[in-house]
């Protein structure tokens, strides 16, 4: 195979990367295995699977799963495969199972951490290793599974850091969206949205924290924004969020970059203390969290400005609009976005409208905004197949950005930073091939599920 | 915000028949032929005028979604969103738009359904409609027109619904209007 471990490092450099990490089938297949296989990868949020038997199916990498509610409570993660024949136990969505999994091909049940319950005619496998406790009976549990604040990440590998190690300093953001909400708790509400784009999977996490994209790709959504507001004599929240695109190359300057290990970061505009009392629906905010935090907390909460968060393999939660923009890898040129909207228990209904419209205005397949990020994107997909040149720059602001005690942090909101430090993470997950588990871990994690 | 406003009647089920005579029909008709071929031809700026000030134009995400209030919608827009959309399409910095959308809508199965409580006649028909972009794709549904008589003897639309049969689906993008 011409993908040594000595080809893959060659194609990350300090200051660009190689095209080919874009458009290989190969390099796609591995980073299946070596990232997706090892990273912790958001599987969905415990309020999707509020009752015993509830489940939601979605996919770590290239693999098909099931996350479920079991009876004690707790969330578990299997892969959708029967062991009998291979069957998928539960069709692609949201259901609920009942008490146990059965297979609609030959009627094997499971329990609903994945484990062999029975199956029918026993002794037809009399004189078989047939053992209810043997794992070949058993559907898969997908290694590690834990969840921060509701947020259910899921582990291929039964080895490296446990989920708070490895989300760091980005943790923050899933802190700042749960105390967006008085009692600290959010669920997913109002539908998820799914669209389609036809790139590779790290255009897109690299343009989360592109600020020099903004005016340019943006333009004929922010100016017809601009145009509307003029005609009407106003500029209502639904033209606000097309607008801030069109800000000057100043604003994106000031921005700050935080990049994390294992390519996660943030985007923050400099702490807002106005954010708080802006417009009658932040007011009206700010009074609920007030009473539940006092007034020094609630503004800091508020304040707490945000943009697009990243957590590098599983996509970019929005702290103060309440979404996560959730990044399916589906092949090397395809790449499907679930765009969940989240509710702030205890917040005031209109905060979720809010949150709903944003949704609706920004992250729909319908969306003014987004047609023009998709559109660049594929241009890069297309343009990256050509023999016009090998390499993709990353060369703004390189050797400017400043160590932090738990990172980096750019000195310019126009800083390159965020990719250089995806592509860092990339390159240690690449190089280190990918530990299969074997059947040791999957007892290990069933004892630890039990 | 207006799109907030949960007093706007969306539902298509009537509360009273409507008896409109064979040329009345026919007239209702040729309306819905009409709007969908002012799409088909991208003459927007005319296709805008066919709507009421506060008419809403509505693509649920959901089989019998009942609100956009509670619930995403693949489109929920009034006067000001459609305008929005008209304006990023004509864009000349339209990436996303060039090649532009093209469209052919077959319209069919039009039933005069009733009238809803404000009187606003409900119209059902099937859609048929082919998209093109890089990409050719089809999409299908039910439509629900309500109509408001206008003083010169046409109509107006209030709220047009389309109910896409994959609307639960994974999309590429939706630029222009169905
Ligand atoms: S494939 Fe599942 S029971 Fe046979
Ligand atoms: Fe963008």
């Amino acid at each position: 195979m011409s993908l040594t471990t000595e080809a893959l490092a060659a194609m990350v450099r300090d200051d660009s990367v190689h095209k080919r990490v874009y458009t290989d089938p190969e390099i796609f297949a591995l980073e299946m295995e070596r990232i997706y296989g090892q990273a912790w990868i958001y599987v969905g949020h415990e309020s999707q699977v509020k009752k015993t038997g509830d489940y939601h199916t979605t996919r770590i990498g290239d693999q098909d799963v099931i996350m479920v509610r079991a009876a004690d409570g707790k969330v578990h993660v299997v892969y959708n495969r029967c062991p009998h024949k291979g069957a998928k136990v539960v069709p692609d969505g949201d259901g609920c199972t009942g008490k146990f999994f059965r297979c609609p091909y030959h009627a094997w049940t499971f329990k609903l951490d994945g484990s062999h319950l029975s199956l029918p005619l026993k002794n037809g496998l009399e004189g078989t290793c047939y053992d209810p406790a043997n794992p070949d009976f058993s559907m898969k549990a997908v290694a590690r599974v834990d969840s921060y604040r509701g947020f259910v990440f899921a582990s291929q590998s039964a080895e490296g850091p446990d989920l708070k190690t490895f989300l760091g300093g980005v943790a923050s953001s899933i802190d700042n969206l749960c105390e967006r909400s008085p009692v600290g708790e959010v669920e997913v509400a109002g539908g998820t949205f799914r669209v389609m784009q036809k790139s590779n999977w790290k255009v897109f996490y690299e343009n989360l924290h592109d600020t020099m994209h903004a005016r340019v790709t943006h333009e004929s959504s922010f100016v017809a924004a601009r145009e509307e507001a003029k005609e009407i004599g106003e500029m209502p929240f639904e033209l606000l969020i097309m607008d801030g695109n069109g800000e000057p190359y100043e604003f994106w300057e000031k921005l700050e970059l935080r990049a994390y290990h294992n390519g996660h970061g943030y985007m923050e505009a400099i702490f807002d203390p106005a954010a708080a009392t802006r417009d009658p629906v932040s007011r009206e905010h700010f009074a609920v969290l007030t009473e539940a935090y006092g007034e020094e907390k609630a503004r800091q909460i508020m304040g707490m400005n945000r943009h697009n968060t990243i957590i590098y393999g599983s996509g970019s939660p929005h702290t103060v609009f309440q979404q996560f923009r959730v990044i399916r890898p589906i092949s090397v040129d395809r790449t499907m976005i679930e765009i969940q909207t989240f509710r702030l228990k205890g917040a005031p209904d209109a905060v979720f409208d809010r949150a709903l419209t944003y949704a609706n205005l920004i992250n729909s397949p319908s969306s003014n905004v987004m047609p023009d990020d998709v559109e660049v994107y594929k241009r890069c997909q297309e343009g990256n197949q050509t023999r016009g040149g090998d390499w993709v720059s990353l060369h703004r602001y390189l050797g400017t950005d400043k160590e932090t005690p738990d990172g980096m942090v750019s000195t310019n909101g126009t800083s390159e930073l965020p990719m250089r430090n995806q592509f860092a993470a990339w390159k240690q997950y690449m190089l280190n091939p990918a530990k299969t588990p074997t059947q040791a871990d999957n007892k290990e994690a069933d004892r630890a599920a039990a | 915000m207006q799109l907030l406003d949960r007093s706007f009647d969306v539902s298509t089920t009537p509360v009273a028949g409507a008896t409109l005579s064979l040329e009345a029909i026919r007239g209702v008709e040729q309306f819905l032929f009409r709007e969908a071929r002012l799409l088909d031809e991208r003459k927007f700026a005319e296709w805008l005028a066919l709507w009421t000030e506060d008419g809403r134009y509505w693509v649920p995400r959901f089989h019998d979604q009942a609100n956009p209030f509670e619930q995403i919608s693949l489109f929920w827009e009034d006067k000001m969103l459609r305008e929005v959309r008209v304006r990023r399409v004509e864009n000349a910095r339209n990436w996303s738009q060039q090649p532009l959308t093209r469209s052919a809508h077959l319209v069919g199965n039009i039933t005069i359904e009733g009238l809803d409580a404000a009187g606003h006649l409900i119209v059902r028909s099937t859609l048929q409609l082919t998209e093109w972009r890089i990409d050719q794709r089809q999409l299908a549904g039910s439509v629900f027109h309500k109509l408001a008589a206008t003083e010169d003897g046409g109509w107006k639309i209030v709220l047009k619904r389309v109910n896409l049969v994959n609307c639960d689906d994974v999309f590429a993008n939706l630029e222009v209007f169905i």
